[in-house]
């Protein structure tokens, strides 16, 4: 029989894992090997990974990242399955996969007792095939009434939200998608006037369906146009007339795709950072032979060709992309071709970093990463190069490879076929980003300059403001959040719509950390997640952004928390600490600042009792979303009212924290502080701290 | 594809499956770790190494591996 190709690498890899039943026990090396996997491997890895028990995998790597996805829609949606299981397996999440009753998506959605309900979905996709409406329409029929059946169809669709939203664990979300217009239906009609009126009134459907969206608060539309539009066909009308399959496979893939970064996307692993190479990737000619003024991105066709990928880099950087080069190159020529084209839409100011030398692109990109305080994994990487592209797989596990070729035309579908900076949405802060990380880089040449670090400091004229979160904040809170590896208490993630709940909910201290110096302000760099219960605060998270580490931001956020209870007259402050993949480094925050560790039930930031509204910290469906000693408590406390409950029971590894407010630790002396656990204004005090008496309501 | 064990060759080869040639005759139903997804599947398979339609309706209905076999290359 021909194989119709040669199996490449990682296909025979992965094959050899497959024959030897050794997927579960080496899944970390699935993940490299999906990296660069071609469509058929995927294809192969969806069907061998699907009917893993993700338990197995467990056992053998307790770390892995899990995701709870059900699977529901119109007609037969199982192909859906392995597909997705390879996509999520490309990110390193392994899928707890239950597909719902076939076909029956309004008796999945609509009855909270149904098993799509009880399988306690993170994420449902609810894939709405082509003959979506027209299941409803009956022959003869006109555009009126295929108008009537997509609107009905459309509000049934916002109330099945609706009831996801409240049946679901709290945090999840439900994923509808645009349904395409076929032919086969559109040239039923043999009017070409009614043959418009279709498609405008069908645009319509889906705009209402988008304009449904909302990503932070638990309902996203998957828009397929785009995929249908680049040549993917929508249906199959063999297997949906035999076998109800009316989605092509090629359309489920691609789907598959589009879902796996939405999920990656709502789990805040979004990737923070491209970067790119120079020669054939974003100019035309080689730098170290045709010298500075020799490389091209306008003027002649190929040129102009680079220069138009060149201003899809900086549409992504607008967003809150950060850029940064990597060229083997001298790093004065370097310089000098970014400063002397002023014809290039990127100008040297909109990288971040940028590493030019003779060393590896793994060695550089790993220095990229470090300069800007990122985990190397949030990194995308962009190179024409085959051997360069293969030295940061190898050298740089987790970063993502663009591969674009010698076709410039072609490197900005390459770039963006996969998602890797989807976000559920953008704030304010994403937009500042890349300014933010100038001054960043500003700051570290400063100290560099500066002898001694303290008397760096001491230049800063740091001012740290922490108060309750102005509504227009709660946004780049939730991100904060989702984005935040390093410094976080807990891992826990939270959607806009639940720091809003709990910011609203009685007793709650839900802080924004604002900070700024003489480089400029940082805006929200911070967030404190803390409740007043009784005579105690219980700090259930508390995250700072990297940019600001190593300022003592730390320090003052927690001396000012700790003399903001005992002005408000409380006795103690409790705080956790929740191992995860990236937060070993915080363990000991709080001992470094006059915390005991404390052993026994009721320690810990313990759930307000009875609370259906305000998550404890492991009650959001988020919150273990990503982790996998939380991925099941956290979903099963955070159903219904049982908040409380899962507050006794500890985390693996988790510790907490109580601090007596006897001896406080001071506030580093050149920050000046404001903090207020609440709204009212803060008397100034001695020393020129301010910080807030008043006490939340308890009501 | 000549025979039987070439279509389960392809089924092993893509699909992941361990089957044996001693289940052509065996049910679908009674085959490990055989669903109703690989089937789906494995008629696009057989039209791209037959480079030519197959009857979906008759390999759809078929119940054994030897029955897709004969639905699909006989036709």
């Amino acid at each position: 029989m021909p194989d119709r190709d040669p199996a490449p690498a990682p296909g025979a890899a992965l094959r050899t894992l497959h024959a030897r039943g050794r997927l579960a026990a080496e899944y970390p090396a699935v993940r490299e090997l999906l990296a660069a996997a071609d469509r058929d491997t995927l294809d192969f890895a969806g069907r061998v990974l699907a009917p893993l028990d993700p338990e197995e995998v467990l056992a053998h790597h307790p770390d892995t990242p899990v995701v709870r996805v059900a699977v529901t829609g119109r007609g037969t949606v199982g192909e859906l399955v392995p597909a997705l299981t390879a996509q999520l397996a490309r990110h390193g999440i392994l899928a707890r996969t239950r597909v719902c009753g076939s076909g029956g998506y309004l008796g999945d959605l609509a009855d909270p007792n149904s098993p799509l309900y009880a399988h306690r979905p993170e994420v449902t996709l609810c894939v709405l095939d082509p003959l979506t409406v027209w299941d409803t329409v009956e022959v003869p029929w006109q555009p009126l009434e295929v108008s009537v059946a997509a609107e009905r169809r459309r509000k049934v669709l916002g109330e099945l939200a609706q009831l996801h939203a409240a049946s679901a664990p709290r945090g999840a979300t439900l994923v509808l998608n645009t349904v395409p217009l076929l032919r086969r239906f559109t040239h039923q009609l043999t009017s070409l006037a009614q043959r418009a009126e279709l498609g405008g009134l069908w645009k319509q459907f889906n705009a209402d369906l988008l304009h449904m969206a909302r990503p932070s608060a638990g309902l996203a539309v998957l828009d397929l146009e785009p995929v249908t539009s680049a040549g993917v066909r929508a249906d199959e009308p063999r297997l949906g007339t035999y076998a109800e399959a009316h989605c092509t496979a090629d359309l489920l893939t691609h789907y598959a795709r589009e879902a796996a970064h939405l999920i990656r996307g709502l789990r805040g692993e979004a990737k923070k950072c491209l970067v790119l190479d120079l020669d054939g990737t974003l100019w035309d000619g080689v730098l170290a032979e045709d010298g500075p003024e020799g490389v091209t991105a306008a003027g002649t066709l190929r040129g102009a060709a680079f220069g138009a990928f060149q201003l899809t880099v900086k549409q992504l950087a607008a967003q809150g992309v950060l850029l940064a080069v990597c060229s083997r190159n001298d790093a004065e020529a370097v310089r000098r071709a970014l400063a002397e084209h002023p014809e290039f839409p990127l100008r040297p100011d909109d990288f971040a970093t940028v590493v030019a030398g003779w060393g590896s692109k793994a060695e550089g990109v790993r220095t990229v990463a470090e300069r800007l305080g990122l985990a190397p994994e949030a990194v995308v990487f962009a190179d024409d190069t085959p051997f360069e592209r293969e030295s940061v797989r190898a050298g740089v596990p987790g970063a993502a490879v663009v591969e674009l070729d010698a076709e410039p035309a072609l490197h900005t579908e390459r770039l963006l076929a996969d998602g890797w900076f989807d976000t559920p949405a953008l704030t304010d802060e994403d937009r500042l980003r890349p300014v933010r990380y100038a001054r960043r880089a500003a700051r570290v040449s400063s100290e560099a300059a500066s002898a001694d670090h303290r008397a760096f400091l001491a230049t800063l004229e740091l001012r740290v403001e922490i108060s309750p979160a102005r509504e227009h904040e709660l946004a780049r809170l939730a991100q904060l959040t989702l984005r935040t590896n390093r410094f976080n208490l807990t891992g826990q993630r939270l959607s806009a719509e639940q720091v809003r709940q709990r910011a609203a909910a009685p007793g709650a201290a839900v802080l924004a950390v604002r900070a700024a110096d003489r480089f400029g302000d940082e805006g929200v760099v911070g967030a404190v997640l803390a409740r007043i219960d009784g005579n105690r605060l219980r700090v259930e998270n508390l995250l700072l952004s990297c940019r600001v580490l190593g300022r003592g931001v730390e320090e003052a956020v927690l001396a000012g928390l700790l003399a903001a209870a005992r002005e408000a007259g409380l006795t103690a402050v409790h705080a956790v600490w929740r191992p995860t993949r990236a937060n070993a480094a915080v363990r000991t925050l709080c001992p470094r600042h006059g915390f005991r560790t404390v052993t026994g039930p009721g320690a810990g930031p313990k759930a307000p009792p009875g609370s259906g509204t305000a998550a404890g910290p492991a009650a959001g469906a988020r919150a273990g979303s990503d982790r996998e000693d939380g991925a099941e408590t956290g979903v099963q406390t955070g159903r219904g009212t049982g908040a409380a409950t899962g507050a006794e029971s500890r985390a693996p590894g988790e510790v907490r924290f109580e601090h007596p407010l006897r001896t406080l630790p001071p506030v580093p002396g050149h920050i000046t502080l404001r903090l207020r656990l609440t709204g009212e204004p803060a008397q100034p005090t001695a020393d020129g701290t301010e910080v807030g008496a008043c006490a939340p309501s308890r009501s | 594809m000549r025979t039987v064990e070439e279509l389960i060759e392809l089924a092993n080869a893509h699909l992941g499956t361990a089957l044996a040639p001693a289940d052509a005759e065996r049910e679908l139903t009674e085959l490990a770790g055989w669903d109703s997804v690989h089937l789906l599947r494995l008629i696009g398979l057989l039209e791209q190494v037959l480079d030519r339609p197959v009857p979906v309706d008759a390999v759809l209905q078929a119940r054994s591996l030897r029955d897709i076999w004969s639905a699909a290359v006989t036709a």
